[in-house]
């Protein structure tokens, strides 16, 4: 599903050159459910963005789906973004005017989905997160972990190859970390492909493969034993 | 662009914003009511004078002699020119196809007297065409004809005021009433409603006049209307021939405007409508100005919005709004408050114009009021201000790094 070779990714600041990820290589199957780990400044972030085509690599190869991204204009990173991925954030990032269902339809509304089959699809969506009751609701009048399945069922709604999660569980506490981290694992053993990026180990322990990164190169990557995160809900 | 879901967005945030979108429309909305006033100004200021020239054949031309001051053709400065019998019918019988109608004037005061009524009133004294050349109006009875002229009948045409003053509330047509001591019968009453002082005159065959006050064959103006098939040029081209042919017969200097003067009405009108044209073109420009101001205002409080949604723009390029979409979002929501505010300042000259404009009729100032094509113009004018006070706001917002707006630090 994704495979990246030796990617590298540079910042300048100021005078000096900031070498973020220095020739990373990677491959996720389809149905994975991958944990990125590593401290602030390992370049984990970097990577989550340069998956998600929200910037971009400066040397190396990524395909995502067996199409190379590479040499994208705005309009066509923006039509990829919209077909392949989904986006968790750990702030939410709801649009706070609108409702939670107008929320999780706007990435269909991107995709030209018509008017009334993107309310229904939506409705379906949030219905699959719990949070049907809650579909007029403002996400001023939701909690953070409703918030967060919001968001969870709006990265599901234009049905992408890949959901990419940024510490989902960052701004919550344990308990609605886990039920958050529950319906992740419940989506993946749908057959999604997710990545999550965190650096809790018990968040990066319900996961099935976990990849460390230090100093911008994959220290480790194992293959794990997945810790449901129903049990402790 | 029938979008709905951007319909509930603009509205949404013009909801969410009312006193900043008030304040911005308002800027723009003034800005049109002004234009439209000024221009309905002009059209005013346009219509009072057009209205005031009405009053004379617009196609007239008047000859006036006066003293020269150059020396010319063995003559010393200061001769006084006096104009003649000779030159009226020189000229009447020299440019037939030029000339519509043509009169002498020769100007005399009087004491009237009817009855035990008297007063003193000025007389002019001139030949039937006259009466068209001034669009002198007879309410009663008739103006004198070719034949009172021929015959020297002693017959005068009253203005109002006079016919007023003298016969009160008797039926004055057919009586007599004496210009100093000599009995005229009164054949018409005329009235003229570019002016009252008009009406205190008292027309008269020029012959008779001439006869009988001084048997004098002096005239002291010729007025007469070009062939009114010429435009401006070849109107004007007439008029010169006739001022050289006139300092020629009386030898004047070409240059002296003071010896013999050709006063060309369309001259005055070339003047006023150039006066008004660029009376219109300073008010489109202030207005203009004062748009620009608003346009300005628009585009700072669309700024604002963007740097305020940034992280909003963000999210929705991460979830796949394509750059076009951002723009138009943006552009459609700056056009609409524009045309919107612009419409209601429009509306309101409107209105006002429509309520007060056709009680304006003063002699420099009547009916303002706009044209249609004014109004499609200022609507044009907003759109297109609309659009380009959201542009630049529209591409900053286009440019919306969605990782630069998504981090959280």
């Amino acid at each position: 599903m994704i495979e990246i070779k030796d990617l590298h990714k540079s910042y300048r600041m100021g005078s000096n050159s900031l070498h973020v990820l220095k020739g990373i290589n990677f491959t996720a199957e389809e149905g994975e459910l991958v944990a990125i780990m590593g401290s602030s400044g390992s370049g984990k972030s970097t990577l989550l963005n340069i998956l998600g085509m929200l910037d971009l690599a400066d040397s190396g190869e990524y395909t995502l789906d067996n199409v190379p991204i590479k040499d994208l204009s705005e309009t066509k990173a923006a039509q990829y973004r919209n077909k392949f991925l989904g986006f968790i954030f750990q702030s939410f990032n709801l649009i706070n005017y609108k409702s939670a269902l107008e929320n999780v339809a706007l990435p269909l509304y991107y995709q030209k989905v018509g008017r009334k089959e993107r309310q229904e699809k939506a409705l379906n969506y949030l219905e699959r997160v719990g949070l049907k009751e809650w579909a007029t609701h403002l996400p001023s009048e939701l909690s953070g972990g409703q918030k967060q399945r919001v968001a969870i069922a709006r990265a599901m709604a234009a049905e992408p190859k890949v959901l990419l999660a940024d510490e989902p569980t960052g701004a919550l506490d344990s308990k609605t970390s886990y039920e958050v981290m529950d319906l992740i694992q419940k989506i993946n053993d749908e057959g999604n492909t997710i990545l999550v990026v965190t650096h809790e180990e018990d968040i990066a322990h319900m996961c099935k493969r976990i990849v460390h990164l230090k100093d911008g190169v994959i220290v480790e990557d194992k293959k794990i034993e997945q810790v449901r995160a129903q049990q402790y809900v | 662009m029938f979008d709905r879901d951007i319909w509930q967005e603009i509205f949404h945030t013009l909801r969410n914003n009312k006193l900043r979108t008030f304040l911005t429309g308002f800027s723009v909305g003034w800005a049109i009511f002004i234009l439209v006033m000024l221009l309905a100004s002009v059209n005013g200021m346009q219509n009072g004078f057009t209205n005031q020239f009405n009053d004379d054949a617009t196609n007239s031309i008047f000859i006036r002699p006066g003293t020269t001051a150059e020396a010319y053709g063995g003559f010393e400065a200061g001769r006084r020119i006096q104009l003649k019998n000779d030159d009226y019918e020189y000229l009447k019988s020299s440019f037939p196809k030029d000339i519509e109608y043509i009169s002498s004037r020769y100007f005399t005061g009087t004491t009237a007297r009817y009855k035990a009524e008297t007063g003193s009133y000025s007389v002019q004294a001139v030949h039937p065409d006259h009466q068209i050349i001034e669009k002198t109006l007879i309410t009663e009875g008739r103006f004198f004809n070719d034949a009172d002229v021929q015959n020297r009948a002693k017959v005068a045409v009253l203005g109002r005021k006079v016919a007023e003053d003298l016969f009160k509330d008797e039926e004055p047509l057919g009586k007599f009433v004496e210009f100093n001591g000599l009995p005229f019968r009164v054949i018409g009453i005329f009235t003229d409603d570019g002016d009252d002082n008009a009406e205190r005159r008292i027309y008269a065959p020029i012959t008779t006049y001439q006869r009988i006050y001084g048997n004098t064959n002096i005239i002291n103006q010729v007025v007469l209307t070009y062939n009114p098939t010429y435009d401006l040029t070849r109107a004007l081209e007439f008029s010169g021939k006739l001022e050289d042919l006139m300092k020629r017969r009386h030898k004047v200097a070409p240059e002296d405007q003071a010896g013999i003067n050709v006063w060309n009405y369309a001259e005055a009108f070339d003047n006023i409508s150039s006066f008004t044209t660029v009376l219109s073109a300073i008010s489109i420009g202030v207005g203009f100005l004062i748009l620009i101001a608003g346009i300005v205002g628009i585009g700072n409080i669309m700024v604002f919005t963007i740097k305020e949604r940034t992280k909003e723009i963000g999210v929705r390029k991460a979830l796949g709004a394509q750059p076009k979409q951002i723009i138009n979002l943006v552009l459609l929501e700056s056009v609409f408050i524009t045309a919107i505010s612009g419409f209601i300042g429009l509306i309101f000259a409107w209105i006002i114009l429509s309520v007060i404009g056709p009680t304006i009729d003063t002699p420099a100032f009547s009916n303002p009021s706009v044209s249609l094509s004014t109004v499609i113009t200022a609507t044009i004018i907003l759109i297109v201000a609309g659009v380009l006070a959201g542009l630049i706001p529209a591409i900053k917002a286009a440019n919306v790094k969605p990782i630069v707006a998504l981090s959280d630090k």
